[in-house]
């Protein structure tokens, strides 16, 4: 079944072209990865699909709702995980309740016993709930953008939009976050959009591709005709050698991760 | 010497640009000192004034500065400004004069909260935020002293209108940081705020104040500081503490307690700046160092600890 219909989809900036005519559809609980180049329109087409910034043409449809302004069932990731640095990893995961919170309930820190509950599980799905109280300032960046994953999560949203959560982390910290990010969408049955531009992580992680170029969609399909020469037209520039090496690479890293990270985050949700 | 015409031109040249500059420089010399000798006379400004009262000016000093000899060396007096300070109880007044600062502090607070706010374009969408910037314009242009006079129906000149006065000061001044604070917050998370489905009103609070409340709470301290300074003007022209009694002794031709008064005010002021001035730092410091009350609070666990090993 369709959830998320994007259709004809187009976004100028003043004489950039960032989006042109970009169409595709995603059933519900799908996980996919968004690849492209910088400046490809990624972000655009992310900050587009949840009413951040208009289109120009084109209209995008999420469950029953046509998207035209930020909507409380998408939740956003950013790459600067632009969370609230004064407030404590607690309090800025509580900001994803806000739209079930009256104003003053919500600044004096009066929301619902559930909600803090809420809070408070998806800090642990994301592993920082002996960190609740830390301020976020004072966090890693991988932490931060975890506290970002656990907002997201407290908004209890069908849909997920994450605009390259782990291109400011180191190769470490982005297999964590992105483990945890699988983890939960899996547990929740989100549908979920995510841009990256490693092009290991997102065959790590990806069930489904959607390759930009230029603002055109190049390609669209699953893990299993997403082949280097997809990659290579993806990525004009790519080196083939390059790209092989960092594959080996990848291999030792992900042996070593996935005991680590990504299966220790299964267990946590599922335990 | 033998040069080229251009040479010659040049050297002109130079010569006619430099003649003129150094007209102008003459001018405008004797333009501005003209203006300075018709505002002295405006001031009634004159030498023989100074010659004529000079003796009476040292006569004061040795007021200000009353001298005692202690085995035939001079000392400075400083019981007889105890004296006066002891006697007028100058601290209960130093009292008035800070809670006049304090309150004014806090009952202006609101509302340059709220303007400071609304006078961001962030918030007020751009020809509309202009209203509440010329509101708070309006008030800085006003100083606090004629904001007391303005409010004298109210009661008099009195510690009360001087309080309303300094909180109708606060207004203009501390809103006015605020508006400026906000300008530098971050579009990221509110951006974020907005992605969950936040009203406006959430928005604001916890995009854009939670960037700001550290700064803010800064200026509000560097306002009080300012309150407190103001406070002791309004009490010379009748708005009680310290100034009231500065004013007083002054036309008693008390020097000596008007000097007493000026040392009590010079330990207010300065108390109040050093407490902010470590507020400040303090809460701007990343990591919190151990305050006072967290040092005696935690004093005994530790001595237990290091008994205990
Ligand atoms: N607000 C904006 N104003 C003007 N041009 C913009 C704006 N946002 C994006 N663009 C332009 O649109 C194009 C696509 O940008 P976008 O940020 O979507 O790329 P991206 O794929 O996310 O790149 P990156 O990987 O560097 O984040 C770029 O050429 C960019 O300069
Ligand atoms: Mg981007």
């Amino acid at each position: 079944m369709t959830y998320i219909s994007v259709e004809n989809l187009s976004k100028r900036f003043g004489d950039t072209q960032a989006l042109e005519d970009v169409s595709f559809e995603i059933p519900e609980g799908e996980f996919v990865v968004v690849l492209g180049a910088s400046g490809s329109g990624k972000s655009t087409l992310l900050r587009c699909m949840n009413g951040l910034t208009k289109p120009t043409a084109g209209t995008i449809t999420i469950g029953e709702t046509e998207i035209s302004e930020p909507h409380p069932d998408i939740a956003m990731i950013f790459q600067q995980h632009n969370i609230i640095g004064q407030m404590s990893a607690y309090a800025n995961a509580l900001t994803g309740s806000l739209q079930r919170t009256s104003f003053l309930r919500s600044v004096f820190q009066l929301n619902d016993t559930d909600e803090k509950y809420r809070a408070l599980d998806a800090l642990e799905t994301v592993g920082l709930l002996d960190e609740a109280r830390q301020r976020a300032r004072q966090m890693s960046g991988g932490q931060q953008q975890r506290v970002g994953i656990a907002r997201a999560l407290v908004q209890e949203p069908n849909t997920l939009l994450a605009d390259e959560p782990v291109a400011s982390l180191d190769p470490g910290s982005s297999q964590q976050v992105m483990g945890y990010l699988l983890a939960a969408a899996q547990e929740r049955n989100l549908t979920t959009v995510v841009s990256l531009h490693q092009v290991n992580l997102a065959r790590q992680f990806g069930q489904r591709f959607i390759g930009l170029k230029d603002g055109q969609k190049v390609f669209d399909g699953y893990a299993e005709d997403f082949s280097l020469e997809v990659v290579d037209k993806i990525y004009d520039t790519v080196d083939v050698d390059r790209l092989t090496a960092d594959e080996d690479d990848f291999a030792d890293a992900s042996d070593a991760t996935d005991a680590s990270s990504t299966a220790d985050s299964t267990d946590e949700v599922m335990g | 010497m033998d040069v080229s015409q251009q040479v010659i031109d040049r050297y002109q040249n130079i010569r006619r640009k430099r003649r003129i500059r150094v007209t102008i420089a003459l001018v405008l010399f004797v333009v501005v000192m003209s203006l300075f000798f018709q505002a002295l006379v405006r001031v009634g400004f004159s030498v023989g004034e100074l010659i004529r009262y000079g003796p009476q000016f040292l006569d004061a000093l040795d007021q200000y500065f009353p001298q005692t000899t202690v085995y035939g060396i001079p000392f400075l007096d400083v019981w007889q400004y105890w004296d006066f300070i002891d006697e007028r109880n100058l601290f209960s007044q130093a009292g008035i004069t800070l809670a006049m600062g304090f309150a004014g502090t806090i009952l202006g607070f609101p509302l340059a909260l709220l303007f400071g706010v609304l006078g961001s374009g962030r918030v007020t969408p751009f020809p509309f935020n202009f209203i509440f910037r010329g509101v708070m314009s309006t008030i800085r242009a006003i100083p606090a002293l004629v904001w007391a006079l303005i409010y004298v129906p109210l009661g008099g000149v009195s510690p009360f209108t001087a309080t309303m006065a300094i909180a109708t000061d606060t207004i203009g001044n501390l809103g006015r940081l605020y508006t400026d604070e906000l300008e530098e917050v971050e579009d990221g998370p509110i951006e974020a705020i907005e992605t969950t489905g936040a009203n406006r009103l959430q928005v604001i609070s916890f995009g854009m104040l939670s960037q700001v409340h550290t700064p803010f709470i800064a200026w509000t301290l560097y306002i009080f500081e300012i309150n407190v300074r103001i406070a002791v003007t309004l009490g010379i022209i009748g708005g009680g503490g310290l100034g009231q009694v500065l004013s007083t002794q002054q036309r008693l031709f008390q020097f000596t307690n008007m000097m007493a008064t000026i040392l009590v005010i010079l330990t207010l002021i300065i108390s109040v700046e050093i407490f902010s001035q470590r507020v400040r730092s303090y809460i701007r410091a990343d990591e919190e160092p151990m305050g006072i009350l967290e040092l005696l609070k935690g004093f005994p666990q530790r001595m237990a600890e290091s008994l205990g090993k």
